[in-house]
């Protein structure tokens, strides 16, 4: 049995607004093993970011998550403790890495000293052994010069070489869970190649668990074990690769899918849109979240939401799914 | 090149910004290409290429550092003031960002009605008619959305309105500057379809630019490659995409992800390094410095445009044949 590194269940995260409560993530589940990369992927207010954030236990004042939500890492039940043991575990045990490197990175400190702050604050290392190490990790994330860039400024730095300093930070302490959320979308598609490798080498050599968040269905493609659409804050297909793309059940997976211009199509070929839009979260509709925009939805669909279930490691939360005859 | 008598001739096309100390950003070079009427141009290339900067020079915003653009026979880099002001109703533009495109404290009757107030076409109750049906055209119900403002809006609705504004006029010319990479893949889908249809329906010529290869395919007649202020390789949508000769057009495909999980991985060939600075372009072909085919020719010389196959045109000393790119 493959070693469980996360293990969420039934997530909920909510924000006061003006307007009433807004349930941003409404009751996620799902496991995490070492060495493994879960995809999760959605539309803008799918939930995934928030999803990551309620993880890293990074959530601003005004957002609300019940009791009997829970985020065990390592067997430790993050939902239990205080800010100052979460601190501790952001580094060795977790890491996340943001899509903007500009606004995550601290414009007024060298690069260097950003990685050096993690070593002496989780490992204790005296400031001259951080210092080489840091460079050490400038240069297994690929930066040029890293002896020479440890003394740079963020700002001397393009986007792609930005985003491999924010990399080197999140994994200077070994962290037994990496969180990239959204790491290649305010980057040029050929470096966006270069960093998803980067990560994925990361991932196979020191070990991790990676959760990958885009809202890209090719970046999934390649490069994950397992994908999660998100719809609406909730999980509403969760599959190994292969089957998410072969074997969709979810309507709404299939009508991302289709939605998706790709480079092999032909010229002018009329895309399939996805009419509507997504629900408002603050007032979401009875049923299933995608039914008001579903073409096989029905009157059942709005009787009540669907739960995410289905054979083995392949679960879809809904009630009218497609490919049916072929299981059956 | 292409045609003898394009709809919108951008020739020798030039675009610098001046820096302190006497310093330019190069941001276009030389940049030619001949649109014909009712055809779609696709101009890709990541940040920094040009592509930008070369679509707002087309529309006189700000006009080029050198070089003429021409719609139909009137060149448009010699107009002034009110001439110019009163060609522009010929050609409009669409911006990436829907919403801060849109004046938030204007309604959209407002917002669409602009440019015919501006050109002083009909009374007020011709205008809002017009306003009322180019609504609806884009998808939008003209009865609900002409008194509301735009924060009441999705993007994608926001980026409908923008596209009421930009055709109102019934230019000949639409310019998109990534006008749906803001957008998510469903809506995304909505409004290509949109202008794929608006464009038959009113014969647009369009100038479409992008960063994102899939996007540009989806809309466009031929496809223009840009790096770094240069034009790389023109050709049509189908042949860019099948047959690339340039080795940075075969990159730039190489790198995108293709939504499939057999998908066989691509190995993206380009020299490690970084992006050149548009201030101080290597000199030659300024691809040189991370293309694995460069010799020291490509150090001394910038390659020529040359047509290496019907309607190909390719600026390369050392040009792939043409080969399928997934082979």
């Amino acid at each position: 049995m493959a070693e469980i590194v996360l293990d969420v269940r039934n997530q909920k995260t909510s924000f006061v607004t003006g307007r009433g409560m807004l349930a941003a993530v409404d009751g996620v589940s799902f496991t995490l093993e070492r060495g493994k990369t879960l995809g999760v992927v959605g539309e803008s207010g799918s939930g995934k970011s928030v999803l990551s954030r309620s993880i890293m236990r990074l959530l601003p004042g005004n957002a609300l998550v019940p009791a009997d939500s829970r985020v065990v890492l390592n067997g430790k039940d993050l939902t239990r403790l205080d800010e100052g043991a979460l601190r501790r575990l952001r580094g060795p045990e977790m890491a996340i890495v943001f899509q903007d490197p500009m606004t995550s990175l601290n414009p007024v400190l060298t690069i260097g000293k950003q990685i050096m702050e993690v070593l002496t604050f989780h490992l204790g290392m005296p400031k001259r052994a951080a210092r080489v190490r840091a460079v050490e990790l400038l240069k297994a994330v690929g930066l040029p010069q890293p002896d020479v860039r440890v003394d740079q400024y963020p700002h001397q730095l393009s986007g792609g070489m930005r985003q491999r300093v924010a990399i080197a930070i999140a994994i200077a302490c070994d962290p037994d869970l990496l969180i990239a959320d959204e790491p290649t979308t305010a980057l040029d598609v050929t470096v966006q190649a270069e960093i998803l490798d980067l990560l994925q080498r990361m991932v196979r050599e020191r070990n991790m668990a990676m959760i990958l968040i885009t809202h890209d269905m090719g970046v999934v493609a390649g490069r994950c074990d397992e994908v999660a659409v998100m719809y609406a804050g909730r999980i509403v297909e969760q599959a190994p690769v292969r089957d998410l793309f072969r074997n969709t059940r979810m309507p709404y997976t299939a009508a991302l899918l289709s939605s998706i211009p790709r480079v092999t199509d032909p010229p002018h070929r009329r895309l399939d849109a996805i009419e509507g839009r997504p629900p408002d979260l603050i007032n979401p509709p009875p049923g299933c979240p995608f039914a008001p925009r579903c073409k096989l939805a029905d009157a059942a669909c709005d009787a009540g939401v669907p739960p995410l279930e289905g054979p083995g490691r392949h679960r879809y939360a809904c009630i009218r799914p497609l490919g049916q005859e072929a299981a059956a | 090149m292409n045609d003898l008598t394009p709809f919108l001739a951008i020739d020798n096309l030039t675009v610098e910004y001046p820096l302190a100390g006497g310093r330019k950003v190069h941001a276009v070079t030389d940049f030619t290409a001949h649109v014909r009427r009712g055809e779609t141009l696709g101009l890709v290339g990541e940040s920094g290429c040009g592509k930008s900067s070369a679509a707002r020079a087309v529309m006189q915003l700000p006009r080029p550092t050198g070089g003429q653009v021409t719609l139909d026979g009137q060149a448009l880099t010699g107009l002034r003031g009110q001439a110019l002001q009163k060609a522009r109703r010929r050609f409009q533009m669409i911006f990436q960002d829907p919403i801060a495109s849109l004046n938030p404290r204007m309604t959209v009757r407002e917002i669409v009605s602009a440019p015919l107030d501006i050109a002083g076409i009909g009374t007020r109750a011709e205008r809002d008619e017009r306003v009322a049906a180019m609504l609806e055209k884009v998808g939008l119900n003209a009865d609900q959305a002409m008194e509301r403002r735009p924060h009441e809006f999705s993007g994608g609705q926001c980026q409908r309105i923008s596209i009421a504004r930009a055709l109102v006029l019934e230019p000949d010319l639409l310019v998109c500057d990534e006008a749906v990479s803001a957008l998510d893949v469903s809506v995304q889908a909505q409004v290509l379809n949109l202008l794929e249809t608006l464009k038959r329906d009113l014969g647009l010529t369009m100038l479409f630019i992008s960063h994102d290869l899939a996007v540009v395919k989806h809309v466009s007649d031929r496809v223009a490659v840009m790096y770094l202020g240069r034009l790389c390789e023109l050709a049509d949508a189908e042949t860019i995409y099948t047959a690339p000769r340039h080795p940075y057009t075969r990159t730039l495909l190489s790198a995108v992800p293709e939504p499939d999980p057999d998908a066989p991985p691509r190995a993206v060939s380009m020299v490690p390094g970084e992006l050149p600075s548009p201030v101080n372009p290597p000199s030659g072909c300024p691809f040189r410095t991370r293309c694995p085919r460069a010799s020291d020719t490509c150090a001394a010389t910038m390659p020529p445009l040359e047509e290496m196959a019907p309607g190909q045109f390719v600026a390369c000393h050392h040009p792939h044949d043409g080969a399928g790119i997934s082979a």
